[in-house]
C-alpha cells in the first residue's frame, strides 16, 4: 500500500510523519499549484466547488508517483464535502486509475464497526506493534499542533517585528526543513527549534499594526494556494493576522463535538446572528468576526469558493455584523477564473480603508 | 391577523398544509402570489449576488409582502426525513432574509425537524401559540391540515403522449412556471408528455439509491437520483429533462451521479438564472424533443422489421 492524501494546509507534515512512523509508504502530493488546479479543473464537473478540483489535481499527481490508496476525511452533510468521495471515485475510475479510497467518516454516520474496519485497512498494512502505532498517532497530533502554532505566531508577530520579513522567512524555512526531515522525532526537533526562533524575533511593542481576522470556508482559508497566499501578503504589508480555523482546530473540534463542548466561544459569539449549524463553517465564520472585534481587530476578510452554499448565507449576514460592530468586513470569492491582479487590488484597497479609518479616529480624538 | 405566506420554495410541496393550518387558526392569508418579473427583479436586487435563483426569487416574494401582513411565515426547515438534510441555504433562510430586506414585519421562523410526527407537531404548536391560546384549535388545525396535505394530489403524469420524459429537479424549479419559463407547457406543445417524481413509488426510489457507495444525505438528491435512474434503467420514459439553477451546490453533485449511472440515456439539463434568455432555452428543448422523436422512429422501425 502506498498512501496519499489531498493537501489541506499543514496536514501534510503530520501525515508524512504518521505514515513514516507506521512504516507505510506515503506520497505527499506536490504543493498545490497551477498545475494541480488545471488538472483538477479539466476532470471535475464545472460547477463543483474549488476544493474538489484542487484535490483531484493532488490525486492525479500522487498516482503518477505510485500512490494506490487515497485517504480523505468525510462528513455527512449538509454540505457538498460529504459527497466528494463518491464523485471523486467515479472520476478516477473513468480515468482508469486503480486506487482505493479510504473515507474517514464520523462513526455516528457509518457506525463504529465500519469505522474500525476502515481504520483497520491502514493499520493492517503497518507491521508495528499497537503501542508503536499509538505513539505514532500521538506524535502526528503533536506535530500538527506545533506547526499550526508556529504559523499562527508568525502571522501575528509579522505586525510587530523590527526587521521586516523576519517572521515570514523563519516560517518558510521551518516548513521546508520540516517536510524534508527523515523521522517524526527529527521533525519535532526542527519544529521546537523554529518555535523558539520565531518567538525570539525582535519586536517593537510600541507598534500598533493593523489586525485582520481571516474567516470563511475552511479549505480556502487554510490552503494558501487557493487564496493567492493572502496571509503571506498581509505579512509583507506588516499586518497581523489571525485565523482560528486550522487542521489542529478541526481535530479538536471534531473530537469534542459529540460531547457538544466544541468551540463554545464561537457558538456564543455567533448566537445573535446565526444560532445553529447550517453546514460547512458558516457559524464559525460569523462567530469569529464577532470575536475579532472583541479582541480589538481592525477588520476581517471572508474568503470562500464560488458557489459555496454555507458561506453564501454568512455573506448575507456579515454586512449586518459589520454595521453592528463598526468593523469593516470584506468578502473575497475565489475560483479557477479569479484573476490575481484584481484580487490583490481589493486587498490593498481594504488595507487602505482600515488605515484611513484609524487615522480619522486619531484625528477626531 | 394577517399572515404573509410566500408562494415560493417548499410552498410548492406543502401548500395544502400551510394554507389549511393558518386558515383553521383563523388567520387571514395574504399570499405573495405567483412569481412575476417584479418579484424576480426585487429578489435579485435584495439578495446576495452569489445565491441561486430560487433563493433570490424567494427574497422577491418576501419583499412584495413586507408591507401587507402582520407576520410573515419563513420557517427554518432543517430536515424533512430522518438522517437527511435539505440545503444549507434553507437552514439559514430566516437569517438571509432578515439581513437583506429592510423594514420587515415580525417573522414566524420556528425551526422545523420534520423527520418525526412529534417534531412536526411541536413545531406546529409553537407556531399556533403565537396566534391563539386555544390548544384545541391548534390541535384541530394541525390534524386537518396534515390530513389535507397527505390527501393532496401532487405531481404530473401526462397520458396519451407518444414521447414521454421524466421531469426532474427541485419542486420549486418544476412548479414555478415563471422561473422555468413554462417548461411543462412547452414540452406538451412539442408533443412530449411529462412525469414527475411524486408519481413514482418511494420504494423504487429508495432501492435505486442503495447502489451508491454512500447514501445521499440530501433529500432532494435521493429523490431526483432514484427517480431518474429508475425510469431510465427500466426505459419507462424516453428521456430526462432536469431543471436546475446555476450555483446549486446540490445539483452540481446529483447531475454527475445521474450521468454516471445512466450512461448514454438522453439527458437534457436546463440551467436557469436571472439572465437565462427564453429563446435559447426554447431552442434547446426543441432540439431535445426532435432528437427523442428521431430515436423513437428508429426504434419503431427496428421493431417493425422484426
Ligand atoms: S463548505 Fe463550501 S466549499 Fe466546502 S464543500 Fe461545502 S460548498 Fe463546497
Ligand atoms: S437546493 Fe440548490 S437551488 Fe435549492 S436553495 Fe439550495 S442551492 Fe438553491
Amino acid at each position: 500500500m502506498k498512501i496519499t492524501f489531498p493537501h489541506l494546509g499543514n496536514v501534510c507534515f503530520a501525515a508524512k510523519a504518521l505514515f513514516n512512523e507506521l512504516g507505510i509508504e506515503c506520497v505527499v502530493p506536490p504543493p498545490n499549484n497551477k498545475e494541480a488546479l488545471e488538472i483538477g479543473t479539466l476532470y471535475s464537473p464545472e460547477e463543483i466547488c474549488l476544493p474538489f478540483k484542487i484535490m483531484i489535481g493532488n490525486y492525479i499527481k500522487s498516482i503518477e508517483e505510485g500512490a494506490d490508496t487515497i485517504i480523505i476525511t468525510g462528513s455527512c452533510g449538509p454540505c457538498r464535502f460529504g459527497e466528494y468521495c463518491e464523485l471523486q471515485m467515479n472520476i478516477l475510475k473513468k480515468l482508469n486509475k486503480k486506487v482505493d479510497f479510504i473515507v474517514m467518516d464520523v462513526p455516528s454516520d457509518i457506525g463504529i464497526k465500519e469505522m474500525f474496519s476502515r481504520i483497520g485497512k491502514i493499520s493492517h498494512s503497518s507491521s508495528k506493534s499497537k503501542k508503536e502505532k499509538i505513539k505514532a498517532l500521538y506524535k502526528a497530533l503533536k506535530i500538527i499542533n506545533m506547526i499550526d502554532d508556529i504559523e499562527a505566531d508568525a502571522h501575528y508577530i509579522a505586525g510587530y517585528e523590527k526587521n521586516t520579513g523576519e517572521a515570514k522567512r523563519f516560517l518558510n524555512k521551518c516548513k521546508r526543513d520540516a517536510i524534508n526531515s527523515k523521522s517524526a522525532d527529527e521533525m519535532i526537533n526542527i519544529l521546537t527549534e523554529y518555535k523558539r526562533k520565531i518567538n525570539s524575533v525582535e519586536i517593537d511593542k510600541q507598534k500598533k499594526p493593523l489586525k485582520i481576522a481571516i474567516i470563511g470556508e475552511i479549505y480556502t482559508i487554510i490552503e494558501p494556494f487557493s487564496n493567492f497566499y493572502i496571509e503571506d501578503k498581509l505579512m509583507d504589508y506588516g499586518v497581523s493576522t489571525k485565523r482560528t480555523l486550522s487542521p489542529s482546530w478541526w481535530v479538536k473540534n471534531t473530537a469534542l463535538s459529540p460531547l457538544r463542548i466544541n468551540s463554545l466561544d464561537i457558538k456564543k459569539a455567533s448566537k445573535e446572528y446565526l444560532p445553529l449549524c447550517i453546514g460547512g463553517h458558516a457559524r464559525e465564520c460569523i462567530g469569529e468576526a464577532v470575536i475579532a472585534k472583541n479582541e480589538g481587530f481592525d477588520g476581517a476578510i471572508q474568503i470562500f469558493p464560488m458557489g459555496c452554499m454555507p458561506e453564501i448565507v454568512s455573506k448575507a449576514i456579515l454586512p449586518t455584523v459589520s454595521k453592528d460592530l463598526n468593523m469593516p468586513i470584506m468578502s473575497l470569492i475565489v475560483d479557477e477564473m479569479t484573476g490575481e491582479a484584481g484580487y490583490l487590488t481589493r486587498i490593498e484597497a481594504f488595507i487602505d480603508l482600515l488605515e484611513r479609518r484609524r487615522k480619522s479616529v486619531l484625528f477626531r480624538s | 391577523m394577517k399572515i404573509g405566506i410566500l408562494a415560493s420554495l417548499l410552498y410548492y410541496k406543502y401548500q395544502s398544509f400551510i394554507n389549511n393550518f393558518f386558515y383553521e387558526l383563523g388567520c387571514e392569508i395574504i399570499s405573495s402570489g405567483e412569481t412575476n418579473k417584479r418579484i424576480l427583479d426585487d429578489g435579485v436586487k435584495y439578495c446576495v449576488d452569489e445565491a441561486c435563483l430560487p433563493i433570490k426569487v424567494f427574497h422577491g416574494h418576501v419583499y412584495s409582502l413586507r408591507k401587507k401582513s402582520d407576520m410573515i411565515f419563513i420557517p427554518r426547515i432543517m430536515r424533512l426525513h430522518k438522517n437527511e438534510f435539505i440545503c444549507p441555504k434553507f437552514c439559514g433562510l430566516p437569517e438571509m432574509i432578515k439581513n437583506s430586506i429592510p423594514d420587515l414585519p415580525p417573522m414566524i421562523q420556528d425551526t422545523l425537524y420534520a423527520d418525526s410526527k412529534d417534531g412536526l407537531k411541536n413545531w406546529a404548536f409553537s407556531i399556533g401559540e403565537k396566534i391563539t391560546n386555544d390548544k384545541i384549535k391548534i390541535e384541530n388545525a394541525f390534524s386537518i391540515s396534515l390530513k389535507k396535505q397527505i390527501e393532496s394530489k401532487k405531481g404530473i403524469k401526462d397520458k396519451n403522449y407518444k414521447i414521454n420524459v421524466a421531469l426532474a429537479g427541485h419542486p420549486y424549479n418544476i412548479y414555478d412556471d415563471f422561473l422555468n419559463m413554462n417548461v411543462v407547457k412547452k414540452l406538451n406543445r412539442l408533443n412530449v408528455g411529462v412525469m414527475t417524481e411524486e408519481k413514482l413509488n418511494e420504494e423504487y426510489i429508495n432501492r435505486q439509491v442503495l447502489k451508491l457507495y454512500k447514501k445521499p444525505f440530501w433529500t432532494f438528491a435521493r429523490y431526483t437520483y432514484g427517480f431518474t435512474s429508475y425510469l431510465a434503467e427500466n426505459k419507462l420514459v424516453d428521456g430526462i429533462v432536469y431543471i436546475s439553477s446555476f450555483a446549486c451546490g446540490i445539483d452540481s453533485v446529483v447531475i454527475e451521479l445521474i450521468k454516471d449511472r445512466i450512461g448514454s440515456f438522453p439527458f437534457l439539463i436546463l440551467k436557469i438564472d436571472e439572465h437565462t434568455g427564453e429563446a435559447g432555452f426554447d431552442t434547446r428543448i426543441e432540439a431535445f424533443a426532435d432528437m427523442l422523436e428521431r430515436r423513437k422512429a428508429i426504434e419503431d422501425n427496428i421493431s417493425a422489421s422484426w
